[in-house]
């Protein structure tokens, strides 16, 4: 008895701190850094500017093609009523400035200076100047983490718009993702542009991705192609948060959500051309 | 300073010591999402938790490494994604540094330190790599998510520019840990 109580005098508070430090190490591994992230924008609220307003910019030629495209639109949504074809157009959109990086080297994340609070939810579609960037994988009351495309784990359904050549795009953590195929001769040639297809389960058909930089249709085992990301990834400064209509429908196990993986349809989609 | 200090009660220096410990290491964790120029090579930024463990480690026992890895290395799991996990490469840290015996064999000094941490950041990346590379090789065909090759190219750029960057930037964490931890250890021994 006597030796156990020495011992406890000696080490009680050392061993007391080290359970204390594991304890809180647990907790906010649990809780996802929720904690550290709130004092970060805290901290980094200050330095966050205004939105660079870039109407003043736009040349008469990107007037004139907004134009083309709300008509378009228009005369596309008209259309698709008349088919009695209903979709849920992504909701209307939370401008966000991206306040950091990714906390290791591994992960192609980024965060936000806008959270739950805002109205973000886990699985909201993040979009910049251009395109798609990634999608909400944690909020906390005042920031939200996003899993950019560009991460090796964000697999996405895409389609050629051109041919409507069905694949999926795999991050290479850089500016450009690798393309593959369903097809064994996917018709594609570089420039082609390449948006999210509706087999993909997370992101709603039809969102701007990147342009086909390069092909390579003898890449074993399917075709591939280089999409450059039509959004500048590592030079993110404000984003748009919009709500996704098919996070609700699509249920995410919290495994799914912790790691960030995301499945598209790996079935083989060569027939539904 | 230190005059005050020695007046102060034991607890009293011991809660301060204890504060500026997990001070440091909540400013390292504020750190790690930025990238301010200067501070990212290849947006890669310096691995501040490595050279916190390795500052903590380097004049202690193997024991408090570890912990002091797994500790961080369970925070850096919440704070980006658990799997595989940060732990893992702390926790190496933090014992082969206290296994290194610094002080008895290197003199003290800011290269040796920024030697140690060129070498902890490029293994602490190998063996991330290795946990990845092992996903890969367990996981079922269709649910691969990195193959091997781009695993290990991607390893060769972000280690050396980490192992570059945490380096330089070492003493900062360092310098005034260390200081701080030798007058602590100075003022607290003879009551002790």
């Amino acid at each position: 008895m006597y030796v156990v109580r020495r011992w406890w005098d000696r080490n009680g508070i050392r061993l007391g701190l080290v359970g204390l430090a594991l304890g809180s190490a647990w907790l906010i591994r649990q809780t996802q850094g929720a904690l550290i992230y709130e004092v970060y924008r805290g901290f980094s609220n200050p330095f966050v500017g205004r939105p660079v307003e870039t109407t003043a910019t736009k040349d008469p030629k990107v007037l004139e093609l907004e134009q083309q495209l709300v008509e378009l639109q228009s005369q596309n949504r008209q259309l698709q009523e008349l088919l009695g074809y209903i979709q849920q157009n992504p909701g209307k959109g939370t401008v966000a400035p991206v306040i950091g990086r990714s906390a290791d080297h591994w992960w192609q994340q980024v965060i936000l200076g806008r959270g739950e609070r805002d109205g973000i939810q886990v699985g909201a579609i993040v979009s910049g100047e251009g395109g798609i960037v990634g999608r909400v994988v944690q909020v906390t009351p005042h920031t939200s983490r996003v899993l950019l495309i560009s991460d090796p784990t964000s697999q996405i359904g895409v389609t050629v718009s051109r041919s409507r050549n069905m694949g999926y795009i795999r991050g290479q953590s850089a500016n450009r993702v690798i393309m593959e195929f369903f097809d064994k001769v996917p018709d594609v040639r570089p420039g082609d542009v390449v948006s999210t297809s509706s087999y993909s389960q997370l992101f709603p058909p039809g969102l701007p991705v990147g342009i086909v930089e390069s092909v390579n249709l003898n890449k074993s085992p399917a075709p591939e192609a280089v999409v450059e990301l039509s959004t500048p990834i590592s030079r993110l400064e404000w984003v748009v948060v919009s709500t996704n209509p098919k996070a609700g429908g699509t249920e995410l196990s919290p495994q799914e959500n912790l790691d960030g993986s995301q499945n598209s349809d790996p079935d083989p989609l060569g027939d539904n051309q | 300073m230190t005059i005050q200090l020695t007046r102060w009660p034991s607890y009293w220096r011991r809660a301060l010591n204890w504060g500026i410990t997990v001070g440091s290491v909540f400013l390292c964790l504020l750190v790690l999402p930025t990238r301010f120029p200067g501070m990212s090579l290849l947006d890669v930024g310096p691995n501040w938790l490595l050279v916190w463990v390795v500052a903590w480690s380097v004049k202690r026992t193997m024991l408090e490494g570890a912990l002091a890895g797994l500790t961080l290395g369970l925070i850096q799991d919440g704070m980006t994604a658990p799997d595989p996990t940060h732990a893992l490469s702390l926790v190496a840290i933090g014992v082969i540094t206290a296994r290194l015996q610094k002080q008895r064999y290197i003199q003290e000094d800011f290269i040796s330190i920024a030697l140690i941490v060129f070498g902890m950041a490029v293994l602490a990346e190998t063996i991330t790599a290795l946990q990845f590379s092992l996903h890969t090789i367990l996981a079922s065909p269709e649910m691969v998510e990195r193959d091997l090759g781009s695993i290990w190219l991607y390893h060769q750029r972000i280690a050396l520019a980490s192992a570059i960057l945490s380096s330089l930037w070492a003493p900062v964490v360092y310098y005034p840990l260390n200081r701080w931890w030798e007058r602590f250890a100075e003022i607290d021994q003879p009551q002790a």
